[in-house]
Parts: structure tokens; C-alpha cells; sequence
């Protein structure tokens, strides 16, 4: 004798056209993961926060609390990571992005079937030797390169002249033509002390594809950095929190031993530039309404500085 | 035959050498090519006597025990200048020129007197001479400021290129040349490739100081050239090939003061009547005595230490005549004005290898005396914090060879920030430009309702000019000016930008 459960024609059809539905799309929407992320969360945050790991392993965790690198990159784009190589400091200076979180950002992109990713920023003191000196010292150069990054010396010919929709004060600018013609945008600022702009994070980070950024101090620092955001949002901020220069930015001292750090381990990631200030000020120590940039772009609409309204997922490693 | 050959080939390396030194000093400056400026006289006799140093001493002592031995072999074999003029006037024999040279009297006047005054203005403190006509220096600042910048240019545009192959290079950077230095280094070199064409080594037997300086060796000379009149046939093809125009055929003497020795004539005689052999001394000549020339020696140098002692006594009201009254900034190592001036022959050395080109030729900033000397440039360009490069190259001393933790602290000039003009205390908008360059921590922000003002910590400050670069406002609402003598700043040790109140939270996320 066999017990056998027989299935009537309803419920095989049922069942049948349920299962195929799901599979069905998943498959359209061609992110499997986005399934199982939702078992986690229902949606993607609007902020990430993580702390207390390494850079590398603090990205891969807030990245996928944020649905995957698959949600920014895909197949055969093209991708400019933007980190602050500014100064010609040492990583222990944290004048400069961390290497290891570049690396692990542009392994990830290379991961996600990125075509190519491209590594650069504009010095602040343009003099060859001294850009040289900033890829080298920050290790980023070698960092990225590893990861199979195309880091890029910049020069005066590179930039191309853009306007600036609704903007107030910077109504035109020279942005660097390879954020002009990739696909993807990652904006990896460090946070840091700036002695002009009070902090320095991913807004700031942009003055770094504009050729010249001394049209933003003569005509108003906060509104150009906010301005410029009507341009172009990166598709993705990462801010690199896990070590913080307290003081004496945005260079620092040239002497790691007297560089007035803390290790913060922390990471966040946005696609709201605004939200990703915000936060990293409040990680610093400052409120974010005294930081003229952050409170201009929250009033140009560029993101949300109220971090109450926003749904933000953290993590302690 | 094979004195022409060795000369050519060993001058000609030479001349790469301090090609390759100018044109790429970073690939060779850790190589000690630089070594090689030491064998050249002017740099090495003014570093000999400002500060002495062994290998300088040596390349002096060379030179000169070479000409008393061979005559002014330096002129054919070291001497990049004569190496550029054989060059000149080969390549204009080439594109048809005259080829063939002709005996000329002397230049005595001329070349005597212009050394002469070229040495007293020297001591004096006026460079101008020395800038003007040594052979080195000037052979520095043709390949400086004249091949440099279109090879940097053509290296720019071939990486251009590159770039659509995701091939990407930093670019190179060329120094600043000022139109009034441009114009004057190519008339320069226009004279002295038409002299070069026309009358061979001519430059070398009237205008160059050297060449008269060791003309006066010259004629001391243990070996020299002698020509045989028994086997001569009268040919004068040695005269044809005397580009020093010194070999007189009909009289069968050759000037040994003119004589630079490039042995072409050598060469040229077919019956081998041409010799270079030692000629012994003793008894040379019926009109040689020990006691006159005893004589002689002691009256040249009583005149010459009397004349370097009333010339040195000149510095003071000469310096006070010729100062400009806005001193340019003197690179760190210099020590000041007056010791940079004095000392520098304006051979650019320091520019090639200035990292960040901050370093750029002048045409009258430091006045007459300091003609075409280079000053720190901070309208084009700022000192590295961490470089001392030009003072490791500088063969005369002038920048002086500074150790990276003094010069971090060497202090060449001194902010002042202007502020009717700074925008900040303007506009009352933020702006820092300046206090995010500063390598010191000189400049300091004092905030006034979110707004960052700016000050100079006089005492920190050590002149390197990147906030006078990067100042957003035109004019420059800060500037640094000039020290006439350097100073020292004091460390800044401690972070002087108060912390924020409520610092880091330690736990947790602050949202």
C-alpha cells in the first residue's frame, strides 16, 4: 500500500503559478540577492554605517546591507573611484583616503564586471612632482593598481567646461572629462579637519574633478561645494572614517608622530551626499547645521541632512 | 690621427653627459653625475675658494695641472661650450659654410682686460661677467631654456596621445623662462653659433675668461705643439684646420695661449712635420733667467691679492648701489642675498632639478649684479616642504647643501597676509586656501560665526611661498616677502587648532 499525497488540479496550479511568479521575477528583476537581502531588510537603506572592523572588511559589510555593488555597477561599465589624494601624506597622517578601503572598492567594481575603473584626483598643488609625491606617499597608486585600477595623472587638458543648472555662485566649471564619460561615479572621501571648511567629506571630495578649485575660495567656498552638487551626485559616497584627523587639516603634519589622529574604525555609505555629511560630522564630533556646505545643499534639495528621517542601518563588527 | 679621434669621442661624451644632467636631472641626480661639474673650472675655482670642498679642490687642481702639462686640452676635451661650438661650426661646413680657417693676431687687449675686469667685478660681488660669458653656465642655461621646454613640450603632447589607450603619465613640467632670459640666452647662442661658424674657437680666444685664464697657463705648457720647418712643404693645411686660429704656417709657430689643443693640424700635415712632444725648460731661451721670472711671479701675485683686496673692499658700496629695493627670495641654503648673489654664476643647474620648478630665471631682479640669477618664483610655482635638491647640486656653493630637517626649519622669507584684499575679511566668506597648503602650520583660522578668518604665526612661517601660490585673489592678498639674511623658524610641535567641544563619542553611533 503507498500513502501518497495527491494533489489536486487546483492546488497543482496554484502552487504551480505561485512558484513560477517568484522565480519568475526574480528573474526579471536579474538580482537573486535582492531576495535574500529582504529577509535582512525590506528595502536598502538610505545610510549605511559600520564600525570597529578594518576598512576592507567594513566595506564589504556595508555594501551589502546596501543590496550588493551589483545595485552601482554593471556589466561592462565604466567607473571613476574618486578618493582624496590631495596632500603628499602618509596613510598614519589620514590626510588621504585609506589604500585598503580603495583597493577593496575597486576589486569590488572589477567583481561587479566593471570594464574599467579609474583612479585619480586633482592635487591641490598641481606641480608634477608634487601630484607624484601624493600617489606614491598615500599608497594609493600602488593600492589600486593592484586591484586592477588605471590610476591617472592629471593634467590641464583633461577637463572639459560644464554648466551648472540652478546653481548660485559656480555657474560653470571644468570637471575632469573621465567623470564626464564613465558610467559610475564612487566618491571615497576621508573625513578629516579642514581648516576653511571646518571638515572636509564627500561633497568637498568633488572639488577633486574640477580643474580650478580656486574659483570655489574666491567666490565662496560653502556655496560652490554645494553648488557643484547640481551638476553631478556620485552614484555612491563612501566615507572613510577609520582613521580621523582632528587638526591642522586638511594636509596635516608631514610628521606622523605629531598628527593629531584618532582611529574612528568607522565607514559610511550613501547615495545621499547630504545624509553621508551629515553623518560623518556627526562621527567627528560637529553638528552638521555649522557646516556652511552641508546646510546649502540640504536647502538646494541635494539630499536630506536630517538623519531622523532617514532610514540608516548600522553594524558593530 | 688618434688624438682627433679620442678628443671627439671623449668631448662629445662629456657633452652628452651634461646634456642628459640638464635636460633629465632627476634620472641622474642620485647617480652623482653631478660629480662632473666639479671638473669644470669656474664652478669648481668659486666653490674652492667660498667653501672648500675635496672633490671641488681636486677638479681645480686638475685643470690646472693639465694645462701647465698639456696646454688647454680642458678647451677641446671638458669644456661643454667648446664641445657646442666644434659642433656649430661642423654643421655649418656641412650646409656649405666657410671650412677653412686663417691665422688672426692676437686679442690681447681684449681678452686680458675682459678677464681682468671680469675677476675684479667678481671679487667685487658683481656676477654679471661671470654669468654672461663663463662657458659652463652658459651652456646650463642654453640646455635649460632653450631645449628644454620644446622636448618637455613634445614629451607632453606624445603622452597626450596616449590617453585614448588608457596609457596615462604625469606630465612634465618646464620652469618659467622670462621673455627678456628667452631672448638673451637665444641671441647668445645665435653669437656664439656665428662665431663658431665663421671663425671657429674665436669666442675662446676673445670673450671667454676661462679661455684667456688658462691661455695664461697655456703658454707655461710642458708639451707642446712644434712644427718642424725642415720637412714642412708649405702646404698651410695646418692652418686651414686651426679653428683657434693660432698656427701661423708661414712663420711655422703655433700661440700656445690660443692653442686649444684639438690637434686637428696634427692630422692635417701629411709630411708629419707637426709634433707634440715635452719641450724641455731649463735653458729654453737665451732671455730665461730664475731671477726674472722669480720677479715676475712675485709682482703677479702681489697684484693680484692687492687687486682681490681693494675689489673685495668694494662689495659694501657696490652692493649698496646695485641692491634692487624688493629683494626676491633666495632658495633655502642660500643664507641671504648677498651670499647667494655673489657666488652664483646662473648656470641653472638648480632650476633643472627643482622638483616643482619653483626655482626660475630672473633678468635684472637682483639688479646688475645679479644678472640672470634664479629666485624662488611664487607666482608660478612653491618650495617643497621635504627638497633640498638644489642645494645638493649647486657646484659653486651658492645655495649651500642643507640637511632635510634644517631646512624644514631654514626660514627664506615671511608671509604677510593682506587683508583689505583677503576675501575672507572681505567678503566674509570662507576661503583657507592658503592655511591648507601651509607645510608649518604657520597660518591659523580664528572662527567668527562659522566663518574662518586667517593669520600668519609669524614665528612658523619659513617662507616656502605655497600660500602666495595658491592665494585665490589677484593682487595676492598674501605674500611672502624676502629675507636678506636667512633665518631660522621654530618647530611646530603641538596641533594648534583647539579641539571641537564634545569630541568623539567613543560608543556607538552618534545618530
Amino acid at each position: 500500500m503507498t500513502t501518497s499525497k495527491k494533489y489536486n488540479r487546483r492546488e497543482v496550479i496554484s502552487k504551480g503559478l505561485s512558484l513560477g511568479f517568484m522565480a519568475g521575477s526574480a528573474w526579471i528583476l536579474g538580482r537573486p540577492d535582492y531576495l535574500i537581502a529582504q529577509n535582512r531588510l525590506p528595502a536598502p537603506p538610505d545610510l549605511v554605517a559600520v564600525r570597529n572592523g578594518e576598512p576592507d572588511a567594513m566595506f564589504q559589510k556595508a555594501i551589502e546591507l546596501m543590496g550588493g555593488m551589483s545595485q552601482f555597477v554593471k556589466k561592462g561599465q565604466t567607473v571613476v573611484v574618486k578618493p582624496n589624494i590631495g596632500f603628499p601624506r602618509v596613510p598614519e597622517i589620514a590626510a588621504t583616503t585609506n589604500p585598503i578601503l580603495v583597493k577593496a572598492i575597486v576589486k569590488a567594481c572589477r567583481d561587479a564586471g566593471a570594464a574599467r575603473v579609474y583612479v585619480f584626483d586633482t592635487v591641490v598643488l598641481t606641480a608634477s612632482r608634487n601630484a607624484k609625491n601624493c600617489y606614491t606617499l598615500s599608497g594609493i597608486e600602488s593600492a589600486a593598481r593592484s586591484a586592477g585600477a588605471i590610476v591617472v595623472p592629471v593634467d590641464d587638458f583633461s577637463y572639459r567646461e560644464v554648466t551648472i543648472p540652478g546653481a548660485k555662485t559656480l555657474k560653470t566649471a571644468d570637471v575632469h572629462s573621465l567623470v564626464l564619460d564613465s558610467d559610475v561615479l564612487i566618491n571615497v572621501p576621508v573625513l578629516k579637519h579642514h581648516s576653511s571648511a571646518h571638515l572636509t567629506i564627500a561633497m568637498k571630495n568633488l572639488m577633486g574633478i574640477v580643474k580650478n578649485r580656486m574659483i570655489y575660495h574666491l567666490s565662496g567656498l560653502d556655496q560652490c561645494i554645494a553648488d557643484f552638487c547640481l551638476f553631478r551626485k556620485p552614484d555612491l559616497n563612501v566615507v572613510d572614517a577609520y582613521r580621523v584627523l582632528r587638526s591642522r587639516g586638511p594636509s596635516g603634519p608631514t610628521d606622523p608622530k605629531i598628527a593629531d589622529t584618532s582611529l574612528k574604525k568607522t565607514l559610511l555609505m550613501s547615495r545621499d551626499i547630504v545624509a553621508v555629511d551629515a553623518a560623518a560630522a556627526k562621527i567627528f564630533g560637529a553638528d552638521p547645521l555649522d557646516i556652511g556646505y552641508i546646510r546649502i545643499a540640504h536647502q538646494q534639495k541635494t539630499g536630506n541632512m536630517n538623519l531622523n528621517e532617514l532610514k540608516i542601518a548600522t553594524f558593530t563588527m | 690621427m688618434i688624438w682627433v679621434r679620442i678628443r671627439q669621442v671623449f668631448s662629445i661624451l662629456v657633452f652628452l653627459l651634461f646634456a642628459l644632467l640638464f635636460l633629465l636631472p632627476e634620472r641622474f641626480i642620485h647617480s652623482g653625475l653631478h660629480g662632473l661639474v666639479a671638473f669644470q673650472f669656474v664652478p669648481a675655482l668659486i666653490r674652492t675658494l667660498s667653501e672648500p670642498e675635496a672633490l671641488f679642490a681636486a677638479g681645480v687642481v686638475f685643470v690646472l695641472l693639465i694645462t701647465l702639462c698639456f696646454g688647454r686640452v680642458y678647451c677641446s676635451f671638458l669644456c661643454p661650450l667648446g664641445t657646442l661650438q666644434d659642433i656649430l661650426s661642423r654643421l655649418s661646413a656641412r650646409m656649405g659654410a666657410r671650412r677653412t680657417y686663417r691665422y688672426r693676431p692676437p686679442r690681447n687687449i681684449l681678452r686680458y682686460g675682459l678677464l681682468a675686469i671680469t675677476a675684479i667685478s667678481a671679487s667685487a660681488g658683481a656676477m654679471t661677467l661671470i654669468a654672461a660669458l663663463d662657458p659652463f653656465s652658459l651652456t646650463g642655461r642654453l640646455f635649460k631654456h632653450l631645449v628644454h621646454p620644446p622636448l618637455a613640450w613634445v614629451y607632453n603632447t606624445a603622452t597626450g596621445l596616449l590617453k585614448p589607450f588608457d596609457i596615462y603619465r604625469h606630465p612634465l613640467d618646464t620652469a618659467f623662462v622670462p621673455l627678456s632670459v628667452a631672448v638673451f640666452t637665444g641671441l647668445f647662442l645665435a653669437g656664439v653659433a656665428y662665431l663658431a661658424a665663421r671663425h671657429g674657437r674665436l669666442y675662446c680666444n676673445t670673450l671667454c675668461p676661462v679661455g684667456a685664464f688658462l691661455g695664461l697657463l697655456g703658454r707655461l705648457s710642458l708639451f707642446r705643439l712644434r712644427l718642424n720647418p725642415s720637412g714642412c712643404r708649405e702646404c698651410a693645411r695646418c692652418e686651414d684646420v686651426c679653428k683657434a686660429g693660432c698656427l701661423d704656417a708661414r712663420s711655422a709657430s703655433i700661440d700656445e695661449s690660443r692653442c686649444v689643443r684639438c690637434f686637428n693640424c696634427l692630422q692635417a700635415c701629411s709630411k708629419n712635420t707637426i709634433r707634440f712632444r715635452p719641450v724641455r725648460r731649463p735653458g729654453a731661451g737665451p732671455d730665461w733667467s730664475p731671477s726674472r721670472r722669480a720677479l715676475i711671479a712675485s709682482l703677479a701675485a702681489a697684484l693680484t691679492t692687492g687687486t682681490a683686496a681693494i675689489s673685495f673692499s668694494l662689495r659694501q658700496p657696490l652692493a649698496a648701489a646695485t641692491t634692487p629695493k624688493t629683494l626676491p627670495v633666495t632658495p633655502p641654503g642660500s643664507t641671504g642675498f648677498a651670499a647667494f648673489t655673489h657666488l652664483c654664476t646662473a648656470c641653472s643647474l638648480c632650476i633643472s632639478v627643482c622638483p616643482t620648478k619653483v626655482l626660475t630665471p630672473s633678468f635684472m631682479d637682483y639688479g646688475p649684479a645679479g644678472f640672470l640669477q634664479p629666485k624662488m618664483n611664487y607666482e608660478k610655482s612653491f618650495c617643497d616642504f621635504e627638497c633640498t635638491l638644489c642645494g645638493r647640486v649647486c657646484p659653486t656653493g651658492a645655495i649651500g647643501n642643507l640637511a632635510p630637517e634644517d631646512k624644514k626649519l631654514t626660514k627664506i622669507g615671511e608671509a604677510k597676509l593682506l587683508d583689505d584684499l583677503c576675501v575672507v575679511y572681505v567678503d566674509h566668506n570662507n576661503c583657507g586656501a592658503c592655511g591648507e597648503v601651509c607645510p608649518t602650520g604657520a597660518i591659523r583660522f580664528v572662527e567668527k560665526e562659522t566663518i574662518l578668518y586667517p593669520e600668519v604665526d609669524a614665528k612658523f612661517c619659513i617662507g616656502c611661498g605655497a600660500c602666495e601660490l595658491v592665494c585665490p585673489t589677484r593682487p595676492r592678498s598674501i605674500v611672502v616677502d624676502a629675507l636678506a639674511v636667512h633665518t631660522r623658524a621654530e618647530k611646530n610641535i603641538s596641533p594648534p587648532t583647539p579641539k571641537r567641544p564634545g569630541g568623539l563619542p567613543d560608543e556607538g553611533f552618534p545618530f
